[in-house]
């Protein structure tokens, strides 16, 4: 039988008769909603809903300056849409009944969602075509496309996403080497869960204490014990952050410490679901260690291995906290990200309009780079027939 | 008084011995006063009295001494306020609590205050890092919530460029004795367009400091010829090339000139150490402008004297005289790990590095010091004729770089009377004469910035080493009472300029930019692009009221 289709029910033994028709397998009491209570719930929806468009459009009166209300905040809008939310929600069940209160199961979450993030976003949308920086007394100035023609010709801007495609293409080596350490801790070795927890250390740094730690200490070109390390294998001057490429470099080695242990676990994960028994069998049919990786494990690892790539490069595009305390993407932009560059545009210069531009471009970019990243990795992922 | 410089004299001066004889000489002080009448007596016996309190090396002072003297010091309050007359007035004051200094202080000295007038005041504390972004946000959205603000001068032009502020009454300029400034910080820094809006609490300027066992060690004065402190950047470049390949007589390490931290990005502020070259060739006498044209806000950044300052930089740079990996020091790294660490002869910086250089466990060469004001130069560039002018004597211009802490008072309270009286009333309070003296001998987060800070009698009969606070105290004086001060422009975004002028400074130096010139060619474009946004007429008109033209 399925749900909702029109095969005939024998009349139950108690002598009441359902209807045979509409939806029938999650309707748990029969609906007669009197007129007058629909009524009242559509007019406190209608009410509500109105007094929501009356506040809002007397508070961008008086925003506008057309009107004084004598209004500091918007908050009367903000008790009006909750009033309204509260009003639309008991107006489901009072007009709908049994169907009101399924809808009560989503409607409060859409409603938060609304007012919570799609709002702000349309509003972030409005402020990034505007003109606004924080130091001019005209405020903000809606100026359409000229924030997105000026980071069309903005070299750091591109620079910054440039560097961008450097570090996520180091995504590939912090995958191989996350794979080499995750197998290495699958397989049957001594301490083995006092490595796990002390490969982990790293995620569980702060990237800004990783920074001074590591970047400003450890990595520090005179009394650092890295160089002088490097000074005792026979590099001069060692300079970790002198030369733009081995900036770069080293910003990626950084970023990598960190966050290699979270891919690592996540294989870890994937390798341990593997059951035994197929390696079991993939031996005794005469496969070395190597093609027992190569075409049993591997295949079977890649879709947790997609999965901890993809979540690794939404880390990535997000990669600012050690770039602004290390190296303020220098030297001369080498080690900039987008997310550090708005940073300084928003921050130090008060650019709001252009940098929440810039922000919302980033979006769309990573939107759509994740989306063909998926596609591909579903592809990738489907079992061959 | 910046609390490693309390330590410093502290550990530097303070002995048992030395205690009593201050101690003697503040009982002598009071007891006897100055030779100038009854009320000079008076006021004598009070500075000697606050100044015992908790006494220099008797330990850190607490809320208790913060009220004791706030309370010592109401005498003006009492003179312009009757008790009671604030009742129930409630202020609202914003303001940092850095190093649970600043705010959590005049909480102690309003104290006494708040008990005679009546008035409450609520307080909101931010971190220094949360403050521009709250104050900026404050502005821009136009909730300012506070009446008394504790702001810096660079944002005058954010606030009173805009009339946010209240105008200061007659009596206040009274009270606090505003003729005892230091030159640096009488008008035209702290009004706007000929009114008076700040009561200064704080001073801030550049000095250069060197190391003096450079100038006598044998190997490095035969190499460079120099047994004088240079007080030229010719000198000071000259130098910096003669002195690479010498032994740092203190460290045994390589020997270093002067450390141009030459990452520069460090939020707007490693401007400054540019500025610290350029205003030598760029600060004329005769121009109270020097970084950007004041009928135009053309920006003279890729005028012939800043571009000499780049171009001295780059040759440098390319001499390869600065340490390994100086492209990525910013200042903190050049003062603190650098040359405190002793690495380098020569570096210019605030306040903090004379005294963290005694008092810092890091710190090296706390015995081999010296302060100057910054170096001048031979010429100077004269904008109006585009011609190198040779004053006699060369060109010496401090960079008075920030112009220290202030207390506003904001126009919320310009509509009520008595808000208005009691919110100046408070200010006023905190920037008394004798409780700065206060302020300025203990930590406080202040430095000196009046005339009466330097009498080093004072100092030393508090405790204090006569001659740390003579080279020391004397460099920045020297600096704030030059005729010559580069003194900063108060215009809305200037950290603005400052910060996209850092991101285009390191492109030139990382050899993105062909040459100087060019360098300066992007920064001077990234100006013109903020003055548009921010409003080039707007700007013009600030600049000039911030260089006092109006």
């Amino acid at each position: 039988m399925r749900a909702g289709g029109r095969d005939a029910h024998p009349p139950l033994s108690t002598g009441i008769r359902l209807s045979t028709t509409g939806d029938l397998l999650h309707v748990v009491t029969a609906d007669d909603l009197p007129p007058g209570r629909i009524a009242f719930g559509r007019g406190l929806m209608w009410g509500t809903g109105l007094l929501l468009c009356l506040a809002a459009a007397l508070q961008t009166a008086q925003a506008m300056g057309v009107i004084d209300l004598g209004l500091e905040t918007w908050r009367p809008t903000l008790y009006a849409f909750i009033t309204w939310a509260i009003a639309l929600c008991w107006g489901q069940v009072l007009t709908r009944g049994e169907q009101g209160k399924r809808a009560l199961f989503v409607l409060p979450a859409v409603l938060f969602v609304v007012a919570l993030t799609v709002f702000p976003l349309l509003f972030g949308l409005l402020i990034a075509l505007s003109d606004w920086n924080l130091s001019s007394p005209t405020g903000r100035q809606f100026n359409g496309l000229d924030n997105i023609r000026q980071m069309w010709t903005d070299p750091f801007y591109w620079n910054a996403l440039g560097n961008m495609g450097w570090y996520c293409l180091a995504i590939v080596v912090e995958y191989a080497i996350a794979f080499g350490l995750a197998l290495l801790l699958n397989a049957e070795i001594r301490a083995r869960k006092f490595f796990r927890v002390a490969f982990l250390l790293p995620l569980m740094l702060s990237p800004v204490a990783v920074s001074w730690m590591i970047g400003k200490s450890m990595l520090e070109p005179r009394f650092g014990p890295l160089a002088r390390l490097g000074r005792a294998l026979g590099w001069d001057t060692p300079s970790f952050f002198g030369d733009p490429l081995v900036a770069k470099l080293t910003i990626m080695a950084m970023d990598a410490w960190t966050y290699i242990p979270f891919m690592m676990i996540m294989l870890l994960a994937g390798l341990q679901a593997i059951p035994k028994e197929v390696q079991e069998a993939a031996r005794v049919d005469g496969a070395s260690g190597w093609r027992g990786f190569w075409e049993v494990t591997f295949p079977l690892m890649l879709p947790v291995s997609l999965t901890a790539i993809l979540i690794r490069i939404i880390f990535k595009l997000k990669l600012a906290d050690i770039v602004i305390s290390v190296t303020s993407g220098g030297p001369g932009g080498a080690t900039d990200t987008v997310t550090s560059f708005i940073f300084r545009e928003y921050r130090d210069r008060s650019n709001v309009g252009y940098g929440t531009l810039l922000a919302m471009v980033y979006l769309v970019v990573i939107v759509i780079a994740m989306t063909i990243l998926m596609k591909i990795a579903d592809r990738f992922t489907r079992p061959r027939t | 008084m910046k609390p490693n410089m309390f330590e410093l004299a502290v550990r530097s001066a303070v002995s048992r011995r030395g205690l009593l004889k201050g101690a003697a000489g503040l009982g002598a002080l009071s007891v006897m006063g100055l030779p100038r009448g009854a009320s000079a007596q008076d006021a004598a016996a009070l500075r000697a009295q606050i100044l015992a309190i908790p006494g220099v090396g008797m330990g850190s002072p607490t809320d208790a001494h913060f009220q004791q003297v706030g309370e010592l010091c109401l005498g003006p309050t009492r003179a312009n306020v009757a008790e009671g007359e604030f009742a129930g007035v409630e202020l609202t004051f914003m303001g940092l609590n850095n190093q649970n200094l600043h705010n959590i202080l005049f909480r102690g000295f309003l104290k006494s205050w708040e008990d005679y007038t009546g008035a409450k005041i609520n307080w909101i504390d931010l971190a220094q890092a949360d403050y521009n972004p709250r104050l900026q946000q404050a502005i821009a959205t136009g909730t300012v919530d506070f009446d008394i603000v504790e702001m810096g001068a660079p944002f005058e032009g954010d606030t009173a460029g805009r009339g946010l502020l209240d105008e200061m009454p007659d009596w206040v300029k009274e009270q606090i004795d505003m003729a005892d400034y230091v030159g640096y910080l009488q008008p035209p820094v702290g009004t706007w367009d000929g009114k008076t809006y700040r009561i200064t609490i704080d001073g801030d300027c550049h000095t250069f400091a060197y190391r003096k066992d450079y100038f006598t060690d044998p190997a490095i004065t035969a190499a460079t010829g120099m047994t004088e402190p240079p007080t030229l950047w010719s000198q000071v470049n000259d130098f910096s090339v003669k002195v690479k390949g010498q032994m740092d007589p203190l460290t045994g390490i390589e020997a270093y000139g002067f450390l141009d931290p030459l990452k520069y990005q460090w939020g707007g502020f490693g401007f400054y150490f540019l500025a610290d070259r350029a205003t030598a060739y760029a600060k004329h006498p005769d121009d109270a402008a020097w970084l950007f044209d004041p009928d135009t806000m053309k920006p003279r950044i890729n005028n012939p004297a800043w571009v000499r300052a780049i171009q001295d930089v780059m040759d440098l740079q390319a001499a390869g005289v600065y340490p390994p990996d100086q492209i990525n020091a910013d200042p903190n790294t050049t003062a603190f790990s650098q040359f405190l660490g002793g690495t380098g002869g020569m570096l210019t910086w605030w306040g903090d590095v004379g005294s963290n250089a005694r008092t810092s466990d890091t710190s090296v060469v706390g015995d081999v010091v010296g302060f100057s004001i910054n170096p001048g130069s031979e010429d100077v560039y004269n904008a109006a004729t585009g011609q190198w002018d040779k004053p006699e004597g060369g060109n010496f211009a401090p960079n008075l770089a920030y112009l220290g802490w202030g207390i506003y008072v904001t126009n919320r309270v310009s509509g009520d009377e008595l808000k208005r009286k009691a919110a100046w009333s408070a200010a006023a309070h905190l920037g008394g004469r004798d409780i700065s003296l206060w302020m300025a001998t203990y930590p406080s987060g202040f430095q000196a910035y009046r005339n009466s800070h330097f009498q080093y009698d004072e100092w030393e009969a508090a405790g204090y080493d006569r001659a740390f606070v003579e080279d020391y105290l004397g460099s920045n004086q020297d600096s704030y009472n030059h005729p010559n001060g580069a003194i900063e422009p108060r215009i809305p975004g200037i950290f603005q300029y400052y910060s996209i002028a850092e991101d285009e400074l390191v492109k030139g130096l990382s050899g993105q930019y062909a040459s100087a010139q060019e360098t300066a060619d992007a920064i001077a474009a990234a100006w013109e692009k903020i003055t548009d946004q921010i409003g080039r007429d707007n700007q013009i008109a600030l600049y000039k009221a911030s260089l006092g033209m109006n």
